[in-house]
């Protein structure tokens, strides 16, 4: 009785202050867009592009000193060989100069248009509101507020003249520097050279398309409702508490739970379904009167102390092991980070262990003894009876126990709030499995570490809620797979 | 058959290598916990216990948590807690020295103790007492329906529903929407309402398992139903939810993230009943062992101040749960064997 109540409860509630998230979420997205800021974001987005074509520069720039070390050149010899190449590298970070004056002097203009924008949100709320006191001296300010917004729009839309002029004269200051590129002697790096020059070139053809673009923006266009449900779907970044825009997009919340879920469950799977057969099929009967309560028991550790295990003794190991040379093959060695997300998947799969082993055990020792000994009887050995009969009898328990381990792993907190490095980005995949070794921030985690510090009712507080009621929803379907596998294991023997 | 052969001789080195993968799967699970239990056991067990008597590091687990103060005097290191080192500076009041501070690092648990020893009570009370009328409603009033099923499926999911989603759900409905604020309240329901699924499916159990005769006998006798459940059912229930709802303390005790933000604070002077009125006693948040581990192991480096509440923390915290665990299990297989109609 009181069950469904609850859970209602928690549904309603989960609900009510997640949905309550879109709504300002809206307006969040509306007002970045009236107010500019994604004007400038426009601007900056080229202007990223060239501060990250300069870093590749100065990569380049290590590679070659890096093999000039290896063909024992002296320092001195590789800097005058390389002063052609630095010249270049300090006119082409240069010739950014007037673009990041214009997104710094626009930026400025936006954000605070922004903060008026909010500040005339809450008088508008304000006067909603009668009783509140302080609402006519609101509305007096009301009354001018959209003159300036105008005019600051204004002042942005004449800073689009300035960009394309600093488009323009950027487009042939490097178009002459690329023309007149210094010839790299080392092979490898004349290599990685080439690609740039096509990037650099690239990202030229943009910029002067950029103007057309900040042409065509108008803050008026409405944003339209699904953006914000997009925006928190799909959304790459999460950042908040920021002075320029807060995101609150759970993508790499989503994908950090999912990749220390990954790990657990790789370590997890084999070894506890390994020891079920073992304690099932195999094991004497002393070894499974003492192993089992023993695997059972490891259930009843609490994350927290897992978690602190995890920090004190796995995380240093790992980077110690990391360290050693005889793992050095490995490309991502040594790790910069102790606590990232093979350790909080190796703490994890510790804790699915017992649930995974339980359950199977559970389900290969509810198969009949009939299919065991009409397999005997056909003359299969032990081993075989296991892999062609026992296990797949009991396949679809196998899977639930499987299943619910994945549950148990997906919300667990501590362990990955102490242990996963809590860097909110996603990994860079462009590493390989390297990708397993950075830090994550999780779904579980975040909430744990940011709640105690929102105010109750604003956009992050409800944030949080929606990415509660994710990880519900999450929860609840696999559930209700492990279930329906369990429904199907009993009609299979049956 | 002599062909065979060799194909058998295949077949058995195969079956007793995948046996040895099996064994060695099983005892690496075995050793990676005992690795966890022996380190935590060993490292903790310098701080819990000491070499002269009474053995138990008493001051540890009597005192509050401090902050500790490192510096040099007279070529000497001197560590203190926070009272030590007012005294010390009440003694030498010339000396000046610079210490370096390390929160939590000095003192004991006693407060993180009490804390969650209340709210495991508390939680347990309001568990059992819902959790056992839903159980009796469930097996010995309720009929199979619709309705019914879908009860037992809502207890099935609650009980997947992770911990921290209670926690949101609880911050979100006792603390900000009731308006208690961080408290032992909201902490007893939060808490109560986690482990109630569980509490519901043992207590059900337990009933179905008190044979019918004992209920159509009293009934027989011209007892009302009600008197059959309170007099008949009851009485022989009670032992194995008790038993079964032992489990459930330790899990009550061990979650850390239901009580992070609706009963737990990282740091507070006053002991839970230095209240000034009886009322505000359960409106106040109090300390609790698993959070103070959180912030020990999370807000302060590691170095080898901090160590020693670290590991010492742990072990007890450690070693309380796992006896609730084992007492639990050691009724339950006792149980099991006497208990039989």
């Amino acid at each position: 009785m009181v069950a469904i109540v609850v859970l209602a409860l928690i549904t309603i509630f989960l609900f009510r202050e997640g949905f309550g998230f879109f709504g300002q979420n809206l307006t969040n997205i509306r007002l970045y867009r009236q107010s500019g800021l994604e004007f400038v974001d426009l601007m900056r987005k080229h202007a990223d592009a060239h501060s990250a074509l300069s870093r590749g520069l100065s990569t380049l720039r290590l590679k070659q000193v890096r093999a000039g070390e290896k063909a024992n050149v002296p320092l001195d010899a590789i800097n005058a060989s390389l002063a052609p190449f630095d010249e270049f590298a300090a006119a082409f970070s240069d010739s950014a100069e007037p673009l990041n004056g214009v997104v710094s002097d626009s930026g400025e203009l936006a954000s605070a248009l922004r903060a008026q924008l909010a500040a005339q949100i809450v008088a508008r709320d304000q006067k909603a509101d009668p009783v509140q006191p302080g609402a006519s001296s609101a509305e007096g300010e009301l009354e001018n507020q959209p003159l300036t917004q105008s005019e600051t729009l204004a002042k942005l839309r004449e800073s689009t003249a300035v960009f394309e002029a600093a488009a323009a004269a950027i487009n042939t200051q490097v178009s002459g520097l690329l023309a007149s590129a210094p010839q790299i002697p080392e092979a490898s790096a004349e290599k990685a050279f080439t690609p740039w020059k096509g990037h650099a070139r690239d990202h030229l053809r943009e910029l002067v398309a950029g103007g057309a673009e900040l042409r065509a923006w108008s803050p008026d266009v409405p944003v339209p409702w699904y953006r914000a449900v997009g925006s928190f779907l799909f959304g790459r970044d999460w950042v908040t508490a920021s002075f320029w825009q807060d995101w609150y997009g759970i993508i790499p919340l989503f994908v950090g739970s999912v990749m220390v879920s990954i790990v657990a469950l790789v370590i997890a799977v084999p070894f506890g379904v390994a020891s079920a057969i073992y304690v099932s099929e195999v094991a004497s009967a002393t070894e499974k009167r003492l192993i089992k309560p023993y695997i059972e028991f490891i259930a009843a550790i609490p994350s927290v102390v897992l978690g602190f295990f995890g920090i004190a003794v796995v995380g240093q190991a790992l980077r110690a092991a990391s360290e050693s040379s005889w793992l050095s093959w490995i490309s991502f060695f040594p790790l910069s980070e102790r606590l990232n997300v093979f350790t909080a998947g190796c703490l994890l799969a510790l804790m699915a262990v017992p649930t995974i082993f339980t359950l199977s055990e559970d389900a290969l020792r509810n198969v009949p003894r009939g299919f065991k000994e009409a397999s005997y009887a056909l003359g299969a050995n032990r081993l075989q009876t296991i892999a062609r009969v026992l296990v797949p009898a009991s396949l679809s328990g196998i899977v639930s126990a499987i299943l619910l381990g994945l549950g148990r792993v997906i919300g667990e907190t501590m362990v990955v709030l102490l242990c996963a490095g809590n860097r909110i980005e996603i990994p860079d995949f462009s590493a390989g499995l390297g990708a397993f070794f950075q830090p994550v921030h999780t779904m579980t985690g975040i909430i744990a570490q940011e709640m105690g510090e929102v105010d109750a009712g604003s956009i992050h507080y409800r944030a949080l809620f929606m990415v509660g009621l994710v990880l519900f929803v999450l929860t609840l379907g696999i559930n209700y797979l492990a279930q329906r596998f369990v429904a199907r294991y009993r009609m299979s023997i049956g | 058959m002599k062909a065979a052969a060799p194909n058998a001789f295949r077949t058995r080195v195969l079956q007793r290598g995948a046996f040895w993968v099996f064994r060695f799967a099983t005892y690496f699970i075995i050793a990676c916990a005992s690795y966890v239990f022996l380190d935590i056991g060993i490292k903790g067990s310098r701080t819990v216990f000491t070499t002269t008597p009474p053995f138990i590091n008493v001051a540890f687990l009597s005192e509050r948590p401090q902050t500790l103060y490192v510096f040099d005097f007279e070529g000497k290191k001197e560590t203190l807690g926070d009272q030590d080192f007012r005294k010390w500076k009440a003694a030498h009041p010339d000396a000046v020295v610079e210490p370096a501070t390390v929160a939590y690092s000095a003192g004991g648990i006693w407060p993180c103790i009490v804390g969650t020893a209340l709210l495991v009570v508390g939680s347990m009370t309001l568990a059992l007492a819902i959790g056992i009328s839903s159980a009796i409603y469930l097996s010995e009033y309720s009929r199979s329906g619709p309705w019914i099923r879908l009860i037992r499926i809502a207890i099935l999911n609650l009980a997947g529903v992770p911990s921290i989603v209670f926690g949101l759900f609880g911050f979100g409905l006792f603390v900000i929407f009731f308006g208690w604020n961080v408290s032992l309240l909201a902490g007893w329901f939060t808490l109560g309402l986690m482990i109630l699924p569980a509490i519901i499916t043992a207590s059900e159990e337990s009933l179905r398992a008190v044979p019918q005769g004992l209920r159509e006998g009293s009934l027989a006798l011209g007892a009302t139903k009600w008197q059959t459940i309170r007099k008949n059912v009851l009485p022989y229930a009670l032992p194995g939810i008790l038993t079964s709802s032992i489990l459930g303390i330790a899990r009550v005790a061990g979650e850390t993230a239901p009580i992070m933000f609706t009963a737990a604070y990282a740091m507070r002077d006053e002991m839970p009943w230095q209240v000034n009125r009886v009322t505000d006693f359960v409106f106040q948040g109090v300390m609790a062992l698993p959070y103070h581990i959180y912030v020990v192991s999370s807000k302060i480096p590691q170095n080898e101040y901090t160590e020693r509440v670290q590991y010492g923390a742990a072990m007890i915290f450690l070693v309380l749960v796992m006896l609730i665990a084992l007492t639990s299990i050691v009724l339950r297989e006792r149980s099991r064997s006497r208990l039989s109609w």
